[in-house]
């Protein structure tokens, strides 16, 4: 029969006669305590070996329980000064007594209440008498703790107990398992017993034969870090665009997609932002030299949004004093922002006609020609969403962003109205931070003007707000500088390390 | 977003209040003025949205302030004197044929008020006038004018064209004469202004009766120029636009008012034969009229989301400094709302709710879930990325996000491949007119050269480093409506010691393998990849991307020291 090296070693220390400690056999045949005992209990299952448990109790002078073994119990130590000073005859003042008993600190509070509760004499009013027939030297207490520094038992639990509760003693009580190898043990060692090899590796071949039944595996170190993995991570500012997308996928939006490169008509002209806009300047918004203008654009949309601008839209509704060309309308600009994209699909030219109500939104680049630094880039992502019904006010709008905010901890919104071409009224919305608890900016909303509305063919009222989700994933997650994140320039180490988002 | 230097203490003065620094800067963000900073000499420095312009001068600040505390109500329009004096509008450039003005009497100015007004000139020059090419201001001391008498007896200024060298004049601040033509190429505020009329054949003059003092948008001629000992002021505007440089004007008068300045109208007079709009016509200047917006009640409610009784509506509107009244048509409940004249954010009734709700407070309001439902979901395009990059993550590319703009050196040359080429990342570039920085001149035609930037900028880094990323690749093509064709694009290197091509095709074949799609790698060649280690990708027949071992003449560009193998392709290929 072949066995793990320590089963081997336990079988054959062990006796069939009686029953041995299993520290004592893992003494004799050098294992480890736990070793052995694990040995002995794969053993047992094999029915090789029979183990039986004892609860065993040991008790162990303290470390004042010592001391007193030296200089005496302190009781008695105080009735033998007291029979020395003749207070069998008379009673003697306590203070003479202690000074020469030594006794002195808790020492004499020990002393006194032993004193008494074994009845050697009494102390009244600070003089002492002593019963003249006791023999301290059979005091049992004192016996029992010379007892048991000589390493003997004490049969009187109820002294044991006693200074138990004298903190003079500790009591444990062990389970102690003892071995004894069975029939079937004493038959396999008269067959033969062989140390099967440890293996290190579980292989297939281990596995499918059947071996690794008689095979020990080797140990590992269980606690040791191990190398480093190669982790494939999807980039932490998709993981956060992904967190949004699922929100407002919950709250009912549906996903837009359209053109980076993409004429000023659609960015800014049908925002009702007047062609001599300050924004609109090169200085703001990246114009392209190639290619230069869009081929075509819907004519019917293009003289309403025109009219918009020169003449207003309603009864009493007046345009900007600004001219408005449709070169400027056709030329091609990277989008300063998603709402290109709301405005393609509000006119219907992105998905056909849409009745309200609706919800859309997108999580997608825009450009703008701003100065790179630690919280602004080239480009970023915005969040954009909208929402299309027939009546819709300045409280839905709240009530949405607030709902939206809040999953992502940003709660106590604040709504500061504003000022866009596009929207009326508008807000800019201000948060607690759910680290900090600053107030701080998290994003631009409104509700779209007529003036963008009605040109589209939207006669129902559509609220809508933008975020920067660089901005988000640096409220949210702390990142001081975006650019280790966005872009080429950043570390490789920082995106390993970066938390998850969820 | 403007921002307007104001002196606290003038601003008290102004409103006619004790309240504490805080507490004005309070008052002040709940107009939307918000507190940047102080200034060198104490003064609060406020950025405000451009739509209130009537904003851009502490006295406008303080009659806001003066509507919130509730000390003034309505729309306030100053009494104006009879016009003592008359522009006549005689031949300026048709490029420029626009002029309004009016006369400001017994002003008292302090240093303070002086640089308000300076202020608020230069506020409206950035906003309203388009940094002067819209609108420009001149102001100046009226003792130092001399009117020409006209046919009734009034005093006249002319408004008119000259000659880039046909006059001389001594501009502010210099002490010599100079041609109109000199000025604009030597004179330290002047050159400021040339490119406005780089393009004029004749310039645009003001004359008196003793010759040239303006010389619009440039600059004012030193006789005229405002000091504190100034007490009658001609205000003129010339631009582009008439009613931006009415409006302009109102805004300016407003504020001299509010020091105490008596304004009195002048008389506009366009020559019958002047460019423009007005040939033929007499302005009575400057235009204080009230205009008149029709607010439906019903309206009022939808937006701000409350219900109103007409009283709240009133007295909310009066707070914001205008007048309205109720009125019943159609059988509904309207109002016709008064809007004073430096109101020059109001150009529809919708703006007018928004005052409204802003008097009644909106801050104030219970927000509340819209009960509108919708079914909400995934664009086919997003899904499809994140399939592809859930796949990429799942054999273990580091998933990255770079920059669409790149430079062209980056894009083509560091890589071996040139505008036009047949290559993969050979397409002509989206570019960017007037790039400021050499790092973003166009859009990327591939993704390839990002991640060996990454690649180049993490050397430092742990190997093996195996990245992807799925993102935005562009090029022109006529044949779309935008003349760019934009796709996704996939790729991914992996760089280690040992990597070859077959480790690439490896994780190629499980991407393809993921979709479904037949993989094949018939040779190529590509110039950023080693001749005989490079393929076309086909899925399902057709050309999709290239995969191979790059080139060490791109290693080395890039500083690697060891291989890097990679693959590129379309995503909507894995469809």
């Amino acid at each position: 029969m072949q066995l793990p090296e320590a089963q081997v070693a336990v079988l054959k220390t062990a006796d069939s006669t009686t029953d041995r400690p299993i520290t004592e056999i893992a003494e004799a045949a050098d294992l480890k305590p736990e070793t052995a005992t694990r040995a002995a209990f794969e053993l047992e299952s094999a029915g090789l070996l029979a183990v039986t448990e004892r609860t065993e109790t040991t008790t162990e002078l303290t470390g004042e329980g010592r001391e007193y073994l030296e200089d005496g119990l302190p009781e008695l130590r105080l009735y033998s000064a007291a029979l020395d000073a003749g207070a069998d005859a008379e009673p003697v003042p306590l203070g003479r007594l202690l000074g020469e008993a030594e006794l002195d600190g808790p020492a004499v509070d020990i002393a006194l209440a032993n004193f008494a509760r074994k009845e050697y004499g009494t102390v009244e009013s600070g003089e002492v008498c002593v019963d003249p027939d006791r023999d301290p030297e059979a005091d049992d207490e004192r016996l029992a703790v010379q007892s048991l520094a000589a390493g003997e038992r004490v049969e009187n639990e109820a002294v044991v107990e006693q200074l138990d509760r004298r903190g003079l003693v500790e009591v444990d009580e062990s389970t102690v398992r003892f071995v004894r190898v069975t029939d079937d043990g004493v038959t396999a060692l008269m067959e033969g017993v062989d140390v099967a090899e440890t293996v290190d590796q579980l292989t297939p071949e281990l596995i499918t034969s059947g071996e690794w039944e008689s095979v020990e595996f080797s140990e590992y170190n269980v606690e040791a870090e191990a190398e480093k993995s190669q982790q494939g991570k999807e980039h932490i500012l998709r993981q956060t665009a992904n967190r949004v997308k699922d929100v407002l996928v919950g709250m009912g939006f549906k996903e837009m997609d359209g053109p980076h490169v993409d004429a000023q008509f659609w960015i800014n002209d049908c925002l009702f932002m007047p062609q001599d806009h300050p924004a609109r300047t090169h200085w703001d918004q990246f114009d392209l030299e190639a290619p230069e203008e869009i081929d075509d654009l819907p004519a019917e949309l293009v003289e309403n949004v025109r009219n918009a601008h020169l003449e207003g839209v309603g009864e009493d509704g007046e345009g900007y004093h600004s001219p408005w060309e449709l070169d400027v309308a056709k030329s091609l600009d990277l989008r300063g922002h998603t709402t290109s994209l709301s405005m393609r699909h509000l006119s219907g030219f992105a998905e056909g006609e849409l009745e309200p109500p609706e919800r859309y939104f997108s999580v997608e680049k825009v450009y703008r020609n701003d100065t790179l630094d630690p919280t602004h880039l080239l480009e970023f992502f915005q969040i954009e969403g909208w929402v299309l019904a027939d009546e819709l006010s300045a409280r839905d709008l709240m009530g949405t962003f607030t709902e939206f905010y809040e999953q992502f901890g940003i709660t106590d919104l604040d709504f500061k109205p504003h000022y866009n071409p596009y929207t009326e009224p508008s807000f800019e919305l201000f948060g607690t931070h759910p680290e900090t608890g600053e107030i701080v900016e998290v994003g631009n909303s409104g509700i779209f003007r007529d003036e963008v509305c009605r040109p589209l063919g939207v006669e129902a009222d559509v609220m809508a707000w933008g975020l920067s989700l660089e901005r988000l994933l640096m409220l949210m997650y702390g990142f001081e500088d975006i650019r280790d994140v966005h872009g080429t320039l950043c570390d490789l180490e920082l995106l390993r390390d970066v938390e998850v988002v969820y | 977003m403007p921002v307007v230097d104001v002196d606290p203490d003038e601003l008290r003065d102004l409103v006619g209040t004790e309240k504490s620094d805080d507490e004005l800067r309070e008052d002040l963000f709940a107009l939307g003025l918000e507190f940047e900073g102080w200034t060198e000499d104490e003064q609060f420095q406020l950025e405000f949205a451009p739509d209130r312009l009537d904003r851009l001068s502490v006295e406008g600040i303080a009659r806001s302030l003066r509507y919130q505390y509730g000390t003034d109500r309505g729309v306030y329009v100053p009494n104006t004197n009879d016009a003592e004096w008359t522009i006549e509008v005689d031949g300026p450039p048709a490029e420029r044929p626009y002029v309004t003005g009016a006369v400001v009497r017994g002003l008292d100015f302090d240093a303070d008020s002086l640089e308000s007004l300076i202020q608020v000139q230069e506020k409206l020059h950035a906003t309203m006038g388009r940094q002067r090419a819209k609108g420009a201001i001149g102001v100046h001391d009226l003792v130092a004018l001399k009117g020409a008498a006209g046919a009734g007896g009034e005093k006249t200024i002319r408004y008119t064209s000259m000659e880039p060298d046909g006059e001389r004049f001594v501009p502010l601040d210099s002490d010599e004469e100079l041609t109109p033509r000199e000025v604009t190429e030597r004179h330290h505020m002047g050159s400021e202004y040339a490119d406005l009329v780089a393009d004029f054949e004749t310039y645009p003059a003001i004359y008196d009766d003793l010759g040239l003092f303006s010389f619009p948008p440039v600059i004012n001629g030193r006789r005229t120029e405002v000091s504190e000992a100034s007490r009658d002021l001609l205000i003129e505007m010339t631009g582009t636009d008439q009613w931006t440089i009415d409006h302009m004007c109102s805004i300016v008068c407003y504020a001299l008012s509010a020091r105490g300045g008596q304004v009195e109208r002048v008389d506009v007079e366009y020559a019958e034969d002047t460019p423009g709009e007005y040939a033929g016509h007499t302005l009575d200047r400057p235009d204080f009229s009230v205009k008149t917006k029709t607010v439906a009640h019903d309206r009022i409610e939808s937006i701000i989301g409350v219900e109103f009784d007409t009283e709240t509506v009133i007295d909310c509107a009066e707070r914001a400094g205008l007048d309205a009244t109720e009125q019943t048509r159609d059988g509904e409940t309207v109002y016709e709302v008064e809007i004073p004249p430096y109101r020059v954010d109001v150009l529809h009734p919708l703006d007018v709710t928004d005052d409204i709700g802003r008097a009644y407070g909106f801050n104030g309001l219970e927000p509340r879930y819209p009960e509108v439902s919708t079914v909400g979901g995934r664009h086919e395009r997003s899904r499809l990325e994140d399939a592809a990059r859930d796949a990429l993550v799942g054999l273990g590319f580091e998933d990255l996000l770079n920059f669409h703009m790149i430079s062209r050196e980056e894009n083509f040359d560091r890589l071996g491949v040139a505008p036009g080429d047949e290559y993969l990342g050979g397409g002509h570039p989206v570019t960017i007119r007037e790039p400021y920085s050499e790092a973003y001149e166009i859009l990327r035609t591939w993704a390839l050269p990002s991640l060996l930037l990454v690649l180049e900028n993490n050397t430092h880094r742990e190997y093996p480093q195996h990245l992807s990323e799925i993102g935005l690749a562009a090029h022109l093509d006529d044949s779309e409506n935008t003349g760019v064709e934009e796709y996704q694009t996939v790729a991914a290197v992996l760089a280690e010691p040992g990597v070859s091509y077959e480790d690439a095709r490896a994780r190629l074949q499980a991407l393809a393998g993921a979709f479904d799609t037949g993989l094949e790698t018939p040779p190529t060649e590509h110039p950023t990849f080693i001749s005989g280690r490079t393929a076309e990708v086909v899925l399902d027949g057709e050309s999709a991307g290239v995969i191979g071992e790059i080139h060490p003449k791109v290693l080395v560009e890039h500083d690697l020291e060891l291989p890097v193998v990679a693959f590129e392709l379309r995503l909507d290929a894995l469809r």
